[in-house]
């Protein structure tokens, strides 16, 4: 079953704002899999290409992580959408990443997101970013869920 | 449970949660002995599937409390 999500929808899951939301769209939502497929988009309006470097700019691992993170909370939603719908906390607990490419200014990240583990508490996603179907950046995700007090 | 096996999760749960394998007895406690969170007992699992290849069921996770306990649930999973 794949389902397309718009911001508005994806603003509804992820608790993420400007200037951390680092997924533009998602493509796929696929629950028998335990997969989903994101979409960011990179441009030179992006804030921290002005420091990242100037002159030079490059999107900062550490952001390719986060939207790698926040399309694992999709998964997450998409999995065990009961809890997704009290909006719990998410934080990170283990990231496990190469970096294969630069990505660049006009660089269209796929994020693709596939179960390993999912509970009520936590969960274990691989995860890879794709520019032009190459791989950018792949790893593995453990990331803790918390209900709110 | 064969020795060989217990110490091959033995050495999983050792690496995961980073105690020297002399100060992890069979019966220390996960969450109250050896602070062990949610997210890396998912890790063990996680683990402990792929390197023996069998498969835990989630309703099994949560009893899963000491390295005692793993080896008395991975019996009775590997009976079935």
């Amino acid at each position: 079953m794949n389902d397309i999500w718009s911001i508005e929808k994806i603003q509804e899951i992820l608790p993420q704002r400007y200037p951390f939301l680092f997924i533009d769209k998602v493509l796929e939502v696929n629950k028998e899999q335990g997969k989903v497929v994101c979409i960011k988009n990179f441009t030179i309006n992006d804030y921290f290409f002005a420091g990242h470097f100037p002159a030079n700019p490059v999107t900062p691992g550490v952001i390719i992580i986060e939207a790698l993170a926040q399309a694992s909370i999709i998964l997450y939603a998409a999995l065990k959408p009961e809890i997704a719908a009290r909006h719990p906390d998410y934080y990170l607990g283990k990231v496990e990443v190469k970096f294969l490419k630069p990505v660049k200014p006009g660089d269209q990240l796929v994020l693709e997101v596939k179960k390993e583990k999912a509970m009520a508490n936590a969960g274990i996603v691989k995860a890879m970013a794709k520019v032009n179907n190459n791989i950018v950046a792949e790893g593995t995700i453990v990331f803790g869920v918390k209900e709110k007090q | 449970m064969l020795e060989e096996m217990k110490a091959k999760i033995k050495t999983i749960v050792s690496e995961i949660l980073e105690v020297p394998q002399d100060k992890l007895s069979d019966e220390a406690r996960f969450f109250e002995d050896l602070n062990v969170d949610s997210m890396m007992a998912l890790e063990i699992v996680a683990s402990i599937e792929k390197k023996l290849k069998i498969v835990i069921p989630e309703e099994e996770i949560p009893k899963l409390r000491s390295l005692k306990n793993v080896f008395e649930s991975l019996d009775k999973l590997m009976m079935k």
